[in-house]
């Protein structure tokens, strides 16, 4: 399990993180989300120990984050970073060598990846040589060579076409089903949703939400019942509970505590329903809420 | 540890073969060689051919000299019928001159200076045992009373013997130090550039130590260079042999190549690790030159004074700045090349070197861990050395 523990980190007088704290459980797929200069990126960056923070701490399985830990976690810097003139397969089992694999294990593990990530016939050809979303393709296979323990990806999704998005996504789901906890960055909040287990929204260097989607949407996003009833007489609502806003034959009702059966009820007595159901908040929604 | 080693195999096999290395590697052997060459060229022909016109006494005492010498060089003769032949030869260029009956020498133009030496020494001996024979005493006697040691030489200075030789050698040593001193001080500084300017350091370093990041680095250009070192040598004594030069090498040839791989060690230690610690200050390559002005200052400064060395070996100068550090790095073995020196001075340069050179080690190594990382604007040095 990854623990951040009330991390607090200033640069001169412009203070980037305040009491940032949330953990990663194992197996567990985190969503991390933020606008642009939240704070994702330093949060990540000292949990990886490229930075060092002002205060706070970083726990792997209870105990502070060691060196020798950290070289056992796949890691995906916000800006990449590959040798332009280096072969694919060759940096790939580079990286893997560097991570504590050996020669043979190191030149299996590249050729499973390549393979995976479809780069098997861009092997021999030199990093510079290939397309940006191709590059990415292996900045991911270098975070993931040494089957690592732990996954903290900054941005992993940007600049993917949907097909590598999907072989992304397949190889992390992999990672978590194998008991790592995985920790991503995104802007791409429908990915986030679709994928994670549990989101933090982050906002200017502080932690407004985190949770599972549903906890998040059961918190911040209060549920819109909508109701469409044809040839409805006009004034059915009255004195149902809940604010109400009416566009046409459609009633969205926002407050409404229980089930909300008796809004039903008025509503086919009323007219022919043509609609009724919850409609849940998007990430989106959430995310938009949170950092209000 | 392993890291070290893994980085350093990455620099020797990517570094290794890239273009730069490669036609660095070719166009200071071939120029080696040809420096190595170039005395031949200039030290004029090593074989005569004579022609002879009835002439037998000097053909035989040619023969005898040029069979028995030492010397590297040799005299053929060539009979010829007449003396209009032998003119003919000689314009043609056949023959370098021609001895017409025991008296005469046919040249185009004027004898060569050796040659002429050579056939005038001949001449005499041949004269001198035909008179004295004539003069009626035994040709054994006098064959043997002709025979005289040649004069030994003696030098009461300097042993000036080998002096040309020795500067020729040192001026190699000091071109080649200098070469690849520099050359792989830009490595070293280009290679954390691009790391640090692709962000790749931060995966390496959460993967390695900066020290092995460093240290592999510094380690696997070093071996490039002294292989690209040793190479040079190799070429340069080899075309020596093969030319016939090496008779004229100095005493103790094995000593100033292993004092100039011993001092290139060093001096690269030096160079690269502060090449290292000065680049990580910058993010991007257009900034390197400019951040390692100090570093070819200080180059530039050892180069001029070891070529000074070169040329003024004794000067208090060139004593002084062959035991300051770094500049001794490329000035004392510039100075051990070009003559003698006391054990003392070399000694006491070279313990004066370690230190600095560990010195560098230690403050360039920290200065890189502190900055390497702090991507962006320039780093300022005094942020770092805290």
């Amino acid at each position: 399990m990854i623990e951040i523990d009330d991390l607090h980190k200033r640069y001169g007088d412009k203070t980037a993180l305040t009491g940032v704290s949330f953990a990663v459980k194992p197996g567990e797929m985190f969503g991390f989300v933020g606008a642009n200069g939240a704070g994702k990126t330093t949060t990540m960056r000292i949990l990886m120990g490229v930075l060092s923070a002002d205060s706070g701490q970083v726990r792997w399985n209870g105990a502070p984050l060691a060196f020798a830990d950290r070289r056992r976690f796949g890691y995906m810097p916000e800006e990449r970073g590959l040798y332009q003139k280096m072969k694919v397969a060759e940096q790939v089992e580079y990286f893997g060598r560097l991570n504590g694999l050996a020669p043979a294990a190191a030149r299996q593990a590249t050729a499973d990846l390549l393979e995976r990530l479809s780069l098997t016939e861009r092997a021999g050809d030199e990093v510079g040589a290939l397309s940006l979303g191709n590059q990415q393709r292996v900045q991911l296979a270098v975070a993931l060579v040494h089957e690592p323990q732990a996954l903290v990806l900054d941005e992993p999704f940007s600049g993917l076409d949907p097909i590598a998005v999907d072989a992304l996504a397949e190889v992390l789901v992999e990672r978590r089903r194998a008991g790592a906890p995985v920790l991503f960055s995104s802007h791409q909040l429908d990915l986030v949703e679709r994928l994670c287990d549990a989101v933090g929204i982050i906002s200017a260097g502080r932690m407004v939400a985190s949770g599972t989607v549903a906890e998040l949407r059961a918190k911040e996003g209060r549920g819109v019942l909508k109701v469409v009833v044809r040839e409805a007489a006009p004034g059915w609502t009255a004195g149902l509970p809940g604010d109400l806003t009416t566009d046409g034959d459609e009633v969205r009702f926002t407050g409404v505590d229980g089930d909300g059966q008796e809004i039903l009820r008025a509503a086919t007595a009323a007219g022919r329903v043509e609609h009724f159901g919850w409609e849940r908040p998007s990430l989106t929604e959430i995310f938009r809420e949170a950092v209000a | 540890m392993s890291g070290l080693w893994l980085v350093a195999r990455r620099e020797i096999v990517t570094r290794g073969r890239t273009k730069g290395f490669v036609i660095g590697l070719v166009v200071s052997a071939l120029l080696v060689g040809a420096f190595a060459f170039l005395p031949k060229v200039f030290d004029g022909p090593d074989s005569y051919t004579v022609g002879v016109v009835g002439s037998p006494a000097v053909q035989r005492e040619l023969v005898e000299a040029s069979a028995g010498s030492s010397r590297e060089t040799k005299v053929t003769t060539r009979p010829f019928a007449d003396e209009a032949a032998a003119r003919k030869a000689v314009l043609d260029g056949d023959v370098d001159a021609a001895v017409v009956d025991e008296h005469r020498v046919l040249a185009d133009g004027e004898v060569d200076r050796e040659l002429g030496a050579l056939l005038e020494g001949a001449h005499q001996t041949a004269q001198m045992q035909k008179q004295l024979t004539d003069a009626r005493l035994d040709p054994a006697t006098v064959a043997r009373a002709i025979q005289v040691a040649p004069l030994e030489q003696v030098s009461v200075g300097a042993d000036t013997r080998y002096a040309a030789a020795r500067t020729g050698i040192a001026t190699i040593v000091v071109i080649v130090l200098f070469f690849l001193i520099f050359q792989s001080a830009m490595f070293v500084a280009m290679g954390v550039v691009e790391e640090k300017g692709s962000r790749i350091v931060e995966i390496l370093l959460t993967s390695i130590r900066p020290w092995q990041l460093l240290g592999g680095k510094v380690l696997g250009l070093g071996v490039l260079a002294l292989v690209n070192l040793i190479v040079v040598m190799a070429v340069g004594l080899g075309t020596a042999a093969a030319t016939g030069f090496t008779v004229d090498l100095p005493p103790g040839m094995t000593g100033i190549v292993l004092g100039t791989l011993f001092w290139f060690l060093l001096g690269y230690a030096f160079f690269s690790v502060l090449a290292a610690a000065l680049s990580s200050l910058v993010s991007r390559q257009e900034e390197v030159s400019s951040v390692l002005t100090p570093l070819q200052m200080l180059i530039m400064v050892s180069y001029f004074a070891a070529f000074f060395t070169t040329m003024e070996p004794g000067t208090t100068l060139a004593r002084v700045m062959s035991l300051i550090p770094p500049f001794s790095s490329m000035v004392m073995p510039v100075r051990t090349a070009g003559g003698e020196v006391p054990l003392w001075e070399i000694g006491l340069a070279a313990a004066l070197m370690l230190a600095a050179t560990a010195g560098m080690l230690a403050v360039g190594a920290r200065i890189y861990e502190r900055a390497v990382l702090r991507t962006g604007a320039r780093v300022k040095l005094t942020e770092v050395v805290r």
